[in-house]
């Protein structure tokens, strides 16, 4: 089959370069259509559930509300795990899918279940799903912004509500709209209410109820359309408007007749502008704003869609009152754009360097030419792969490509054809006519074909154990491995087509048949060291494996680090304060890290979320607040030189300063993904599941104190539960008796009281705002004052809240979480200086023994251990079989397993140089760097193959082996010199960047350097005196 | 890089068996490297595990005292302030409602002695009437002889059921009614009934002008009303401004015994820690929790009965991030 696609690449040459040419085109228009973003999506398949409830306490939310979602949405196929949590007025139910489930089918099914468990919720709840995103999603984040002359148009200051109104009905409306932005979540500022505060002692004095106003409300706001009348043809539509619009009309609102005197809502109550009660709030640079976020919708590209939105910000802020801005404050593309640059910048030195390396060692520039435009040729195929596969191009995925080793094949192929093609004009003396062109093109294709045909094999088998990771890690390196593959495959198909059809199109004429100058004095060195090498091939072996043995040694000892730290420029400082801080005091607590953080000089802007947005995407209470802090270009630093590491610490140092608040450190999107995955992220999580909050607690602390008397845990930590201070008003039932009272006459009095009831909306033009009656704010915080909050009698009269109920304050449960719909309590723990697998085993052990739990509890062992562990156990079962599998192939080939053997014995030579590279550099083993010794195993494989089929070949045409190794080795030194500069010089702009992204790409790079320069060196010198060890027997007999 | 040791034992196996010799020789070279390499690594070893046993030391010292150090630049930054304990005088109050009624002791019902025709009257309603003027004049049906009937109160007429030319019979003709003074009867309900005795000061409020008045109570009524179950406290007001007109709904503050007291801390210092009411006192460690045990409070200061001394500083206002530093290692995300 191959033999037939090079004849009819070969003959049918202006075909074949057109259809490449189409192929070309193709890939470009996929180009377009690629998603690029600056590192890969680790998050799952999940669909958020979040209802809003307003006033309603963790448990009543528990209770009302996220138990009914989760019964409903219990059963569900594909279903990984659902997780909930119930905080103040809001329920969040996470359903995590199966990798792989269509999420519009997973929020169809979602939906349909949701219409049942809405019939059962209390009146005005809606369960809703939040955006289809991802932890990528949030791309584009602005303030708004007033400058202190910008006047409103009743010559106020812009305030908080008034910057957020500009927000809900101006710039997020047009925002939406743009293509690919599924959401724009705001926080900060206030919702415009207008606000009916009732004074009690008035409320008294009329004989009216909080209720009475709620009702007069709902009933003096409303429009009633009437049918229509006909009168002599013509049709008169009828409408009876009835709506308030301002505070003035609101406060001529009827309540009650007394003594015949009309008693309206301002006799009792006062109407204003008010604030709502929110449940977050945003900070820049230590002020109060008003923050808005674009959400990409889910398989968006995230740089187009940035961009638009960045534009269309543009065009709004033109219809902006004066004075008032919408400022970008963070901008994706920013990132995505200096990623890609890195990536492009690493790619195209790298090509450059190869075109270099290839003139050099061909000699042709034809040839040279010719195998460079394999390099966009497959980068073009792989494009369309890409789309195809689902692939986004980012950092992860296109940090592996090397363009020496795409090429790799290729520069074989047309040495070879060079070569024999100078050959056979040599021994004709002249120029070759086209059939003997094609004739020889063919054959030295044909001869080489298969070298890198193994080593394209060898890549993919290799590649296999990563493809088999699942998780996070799965999602981050197998975009990686898949391009790996696919731009391999496209090369490998280019060389068989595209490069002969191209090599006999191109060089004809006269081809020089001598050296290049390198390749000469490199020839004559190499027959030196080449003859001191068979010599002392005893030694040279002996070294080699104790090289091996060095690295190997190295090699356990060496850091390791899972997921490589992709630097995404900015940071974010989460700042976390203790359970039950209030929002307003959480607030000054962030202005005060604001303008700490202000005062170094290389911060552009810092800006927080506190609490929780509107739509709940990450629902934290509100002692969190998330920072993000940007940074200047580096040229308009201070110092422009300052490390990154020195200025993180420059920021610890400042946020100290700010007492109060623990902090962690990470960066935007990183922040992100955690919030999002938000599993258990310790090495061991026991989750204890059961009914009763303070037994889970109480089993939870049982449970700490075992694992602190292991040997081996570090950091064990109880999830906190509680903390959050709880005023309950629990009546007193006998003193409900004497009055006469029912509960729920307390509980609407105080619920509208002191959380106000919704009492309709006030339409103006699109805007609408909720008309809210509660109680005036001075008398809302004080304890006293509700303590006195009169409760209507029925008989006329009242009582004071505070004789019909106890009015207690304690902590209570601060959020509840439940999992697969029960109650969860986790405990958590690192393990230090211990191996996971016995310290698991020794806790499991313990905690059966010594913690006895009451009937309906149990535990369950998760964290990270389990994926370590499913991980390894994977891998102890793949790799192995990889190995095999490639050794079978190289048996396939060569027919012998010594020669199968030999060349085997290239991959470990080649990986030694890998690993005291990193050494050297002081690079951590991570999977990145593991995938770079994938590479250099294809290498060392391609390599190892091309030689030791050359000392076949001489020792089947009766050449002595001693001569055979010598000769062969001489004819395969250029391709094999070719190859490993290739290879190596096209990683090296990648080894040297320091460009935003490089550190991912840096560990690869180096292993690869350093893996092809001892690869080569031990193909070059090891691998012809092991194979003269090997075939001494034969020439014995 | 789990490749290794698979791959490792793959190429001795090859290599034995090509030349058992070479690795024997061999691996006494690799003996004496990988015995450097032990000691090297070991010396690594010791310098990781100097840093835990620091991380260590570290934790047991929050453990045994729980101070929050801030330095001077962080109490800026949080705009905490300090106060020391000492003496202050603490208004204690208790809040209610009221109605404000007609002095029951200044207010004349007046009727016709005789029954007869009413000749002429005097006063409308509203008109204020002196002591002894007469009001209207009635003639006698039995002895046919008019006389005056004249109000015994300086005050106002704040009823008036005759005309000229009816006959008086039984009813009464005025109710004089003199506001000089008012009775605020305020409803005090069983919790704080015992609070609540005679010759209290109470500070009276109007809620819809903000006008305040001070009177005291009088008299609390022997029997309770059983509507609202509460018993009424009544309060003698002075108005002779006419500010107090009976219907009207007040405010009642209760002026517990102002008193003065050794120790006292600003409300806004009293934290809730570990379920206990705390101060944060400066120490020299940092700032300290101090469990107090607390008397009387007013809108501003709390008296302290044990947990301080006098003269110790404390932080006021914004006390609450002493709080937050404290307990800030225990917090987490989730």
């Amino acid at each position: 089959m191959i033999d037939a696609l090079l004849k009819f690449s070969i003959a049918r040459r202006w075909l074949v370069l057109f259809l490449v040419l189409v192929v070309a085109a193709i890939g470009l228009w996929n180009y377009q259509r690629l998603p690029i973003d600056a590192v890969p999506d680790i998050t799952n398949v999940q669909v958020q559930i979040n209802t809003e409830a307003p006033g309603y306490s963790p448990l009543e939310v528990e209770q009302r509300i996220t138990y009914l979602v989760e019964v409903a949405i219990a059963g569900l196929p594909n279903v990984e795990e659902t997780r909930s949590l119930s905080r103040y007025a809001l329920s969040q139910v996470t359903v995590v899918f199966k990798d792989g489930t269509d999420i519009y089918f997973a929020r169809n099914l979602i939906n349909e279940r949701l219409q049942q468990a809405k019939s059962q919720m209390p009146q005005g709840i809606e369960p809703g799903m939040g955006p289809v995103a991802t932890g990528l999603g949030e791309i584009f984040h602005y303030a708004v912004h007033a400058d202190n002359k910008a006047r409103q148009s009743n010559g106020q200051a812009y305030d908080a509500t008034a910057l957020r109104t500009l927000q809900d009905w101006v710039i997020r409306p047009q925002l939406r709209l743009v293509p690919g932005v599924t959401e724009i979540n705001t926080i900060g500022g206030y919702e415009k209410q207008f606000h009916i505060t009732p004074n009690p002692a008035k409320l008294l004095a009329y004989g009216v109820t909080f209720e009475h106003v709620v009702e007069a409300l709902k009933k003096n706001n409303v429009s009633v359309g009437a049918g229509y009348i006909e009168k002599n043809g013509e049709q008169y539509l009828i409408r009876a408007p009835g709506q308030v619009s301002d505070i003035p009309s609101i406060e001529q609102i009827i309540l009650a007749h007394r003594g015949k005197l009309p008693v309206t809502i301002r006799d009792v109550a006062e109407v204003s502008f008010g604030k709502q009660l929110r449940t977050g709030a945003a900070t820049r640079d230590g002020e109060e704003t008003v923050l808005g976020t674009a959400v990409m919708l889910l398989g968006g590209n995230s740089r187009t869609v940035s961009e638009a939105v960045s534009a269309k910000l543009v065009e709004i802020n033109k219809t902006l009152p004066q004075g008032v801005t919408a400022e970008p404050v963070y901008d994706r593309t920013i990132l995505v754009n200096k990623t890609i640059a890195t990536v492009q910048k690493n790619l195209l030195e790298g090509a450059i360097l190869v075109v270099v390396v290839l003139l050099a060692m061909l000699g042709n520039v034809r040839a040279a030419l010719l195998t460079s435009m394999v390099i966009p040729l497959s980068m073009l195929m792989l494009m369309t792969g890409m789309v195809h596969a689902k692939v986004s191009a980012n950092l992860m995925s296109l940090g592996a490509l090397d363009f020496g080793l795409i090429v790799d094949g290729a520069v074989i192929i047309v040495e070879n054809c060079i070569m024999r093609l100078a050959g056979r004009q040599h021994h004709l003396n002249r120029t070759l006519n086209l059939d003997e062109r094609f004739q020889v093109v063919f054959s030295a294709t044909r001869e080489v074909f298969t070298p890198s045909l193994i080593s394209v094999l060898v890549v993919i088998l290799v590649n296999l154990p990563i493809l088999a990771l699942t998780g996070v890690e799965g999602k981050m390196f197998t975009p990686m491995a898949t391009t790996v593959i696919m731009a391999l495959i496209a090369a490998l198909i280019l060389s068989l087509t595209f490069v002969p059809a191209a090599v006999a199109l191109l060089l004809t004429g006269h081809i020089e048949e001598k050296d290049s100058i390198v390749v000469r004095k490199a020839k004559q060195g190499y027959t030196r060291v080449l003859e001191i090498a068979l010599r002392l091939r005893l030694p040279i072996l002996g070294s080699a494996i104790v090289f091996i043995f060095i690295s190997g040694f190295i090699a356990t000892r060496m850091g390791t680090e899972f997921i490589p730290n992709l630097d995404e420029g900015d940071i974010a400082v989460q700042s976390i304060r203790i359970p039950g801080t209030s929002l307003t005091q959480s607030l000054d607590m962030e202005f005060q890290v604001g303008r700490v953080l202000m005062q170094l000089p290389e911060i552009k802007t810092v800006f927080a979320r506190v609490g929780t947005s509107e739509v709940a995407s990450d629902p934290q209470g509100p002692n969190i607040s998330d920072g993000y802090v940007m940074l200047k270009d580096k040229e308009d630093w201070p110092d422009p030189h300052k490390s990154k590491a020195q200025l993180l610490e420059d920021i610890e140092q400042k946020l100290a300063l700010a007492p109060g608040n623990a902090y962690e450190i990470s960066q935007p999107i990183q922040l992100r993904f955690n919030e999002l995955i938000s599993g258990v992220r310790s090495d061991l999580g026991i989750k204890i599941y059961g009914d009763d909050l303070e037994q889970l607690l109480a089993s939870g602390n049982q449970i700490a104190a075992v694992l602190n008397g292991i040997q081996g845990a570090d950091g064990v930590k109880v999830e906190q539960v509680d903390g959050l201070p709880i005023l309950s008003v629990e009546a007193i039932r006998p003193a409900l008796l004497r009055y006469g009272l029912n509960m729920t006459d307390v509980q609407e009095t105080l619920s509208i009281a002191t959380g106000g009831e919704d009492a309709g909306q006030i339409f103006d033009g699109d805007k609408r705002f909720d008309i809210v009656v509660r109680l005036p704010e001075k008398l809302r915080n004080d304890l006293t004052a509700l303590a006195r909050l009169p409760i209507p009698l029925d008989e006329g009269g009242y009582v004071p809240l505070g004789e019909v109920a106890k009015l207690n304050i304690a902590p209570g449960a601060n959020q509840i979480s439940r999992e697969n719909g029960k109650r969860r309590l986790v405990v958590s723990a690192n393990v230090k200086d211990r191996d996971l697998g016995g310290f698991v085993t020794e806790v499991q052990q313990k905690i059966e023994q010594q913690v006895k739990l009451p009937p309906g509890y149990w535990v369950h062992y998760g964290g990270t251990f389990e994926q370590l562990q499913s991980a390894s156990k994977r891998l102890t079962l793949l790799v192995p079989m990889t190995l095999l599998a490639i050794f079978a192939l190289l048996m396939m080939t060569f027919g012998s397993a010594k020669d199968a053997a030999l060349v085997f014995s290239g991959v470990p030579l080649a990986l030694t140089g890998g690993v005291i590279s990193l050494w050297i550099c002081g690079i951590p083993l991570s999977i990145t760097a593991g995938v770079g010794f994938i590479t250099l195993s294809g290498v060392a494989v391609l390599t190892g193959v091309m030689m030791v089929s050359a000392f076949r070949d001489g020792l089947l045409q009766g050449q002595s082996i001693d001569t055979a190794i010598s000769e062969g080795a001489m004819m395969r030194l250029r391709p094999i010199l070719m190859v490993a500069l290739v290879a190596a010089l096209g990683f090296l702009p990648m080894a040297l960047n320091t460009g935003t992204g490089a550190e991912v790409q840096r560990p690869l790079a180096t292993v690869v350097i350093g893996g092809i320069i001892s690869s080569t060196l031990l193909t070059l010198l090891v691998l012809p005196g092991l194979y003269r060890m090997a075939y001494r027997a034969p020439q014995r007999t | 890089m789990k490749l290794f040791l698979p791959t490792q034992l793959f190429l001795m196996a090859i290599t034995k068996k090509l030349s058992v010799k070479s690795v024997v020789q061999l691996s006494l070279v690799a003996i004496a490297i990988v015995g450097i390499a032990v000691a090297n690594a070991a010396k690594e070893e010791s310098k990781t595990s100097a840093p835990t046993a620091k991380e260590k030391a570290h934790d047991d010292d929050e453990h045994e005292e729980k101070a929050a150090a801030l330095s001077d630049a962080q109490l800026k930054t949080a705009a905490i302030e300090l106060a020391k304990v000492g003496p202050a005088s603490i208004h204690e109050t208790l809040a209610f409602y009221g109605t404000v009624e007609a002095n029951g002791e200044k207010v004349q019902r007046v009727g016709a002695r005789f029954v007869g025709t009413v000749r002429s009257v005097n006063k409308k309603l509203g008109d204020s009437v002196r002591e002894g003027e007469i009001l209207a004049t009635v003639e006698s049906n039995e002895s046919l002889k008019t006389y005056s009937i004249t109000s015994a109160l300086t005050g106002v007429v704040a009823e008036r059921n005759i005309n000229v030319g009816e006959q008086t019979n039984d009813k009464t003709a005025f109710v004089i009614v003199d506001l000089s003074t008012v009775w605020i009867d305020v409803a005090v309900f069983p919790r704080d009934a015992g609070k609540v005795h005679v010759g209290q000061a109470v500070r009276i409020g109007n809620p819809a002008n903000d006008i305040t008045a001070a009177g005291e109570i009088v008299a609390i009524a022997a029997l309770g009303t059983s509507g609202n179950q509460s018993l009424s406290a009544r309060v003698l007001l002075n108005n002779t401004e006419r500010q107090w007109t009976p219907g009207l709904f007040v405010n009642a503050d209760l002026m517990m015994a102002k008193k003065s007291v050794a120790l006292a801390i600003r409300n806004e210092a009293l934290q809730d820690h570990e379920g206990k009411p705390v101060v944060f006192v400066k120490e020299k460690e940092g700032f300290e929790p101090r469990a107090v045990k607390l008397g009387r409070t007013d809108g501003e200061f709390t008296e302290v009965l044990a947990g301080v001394k006098a003269g110790e500083t404390y932080a006021s206002k914004n006390s609450f991030i002493i709080k937050a530093e404290l307990g800030k290692d225990g917090a987490e995300h989730e």
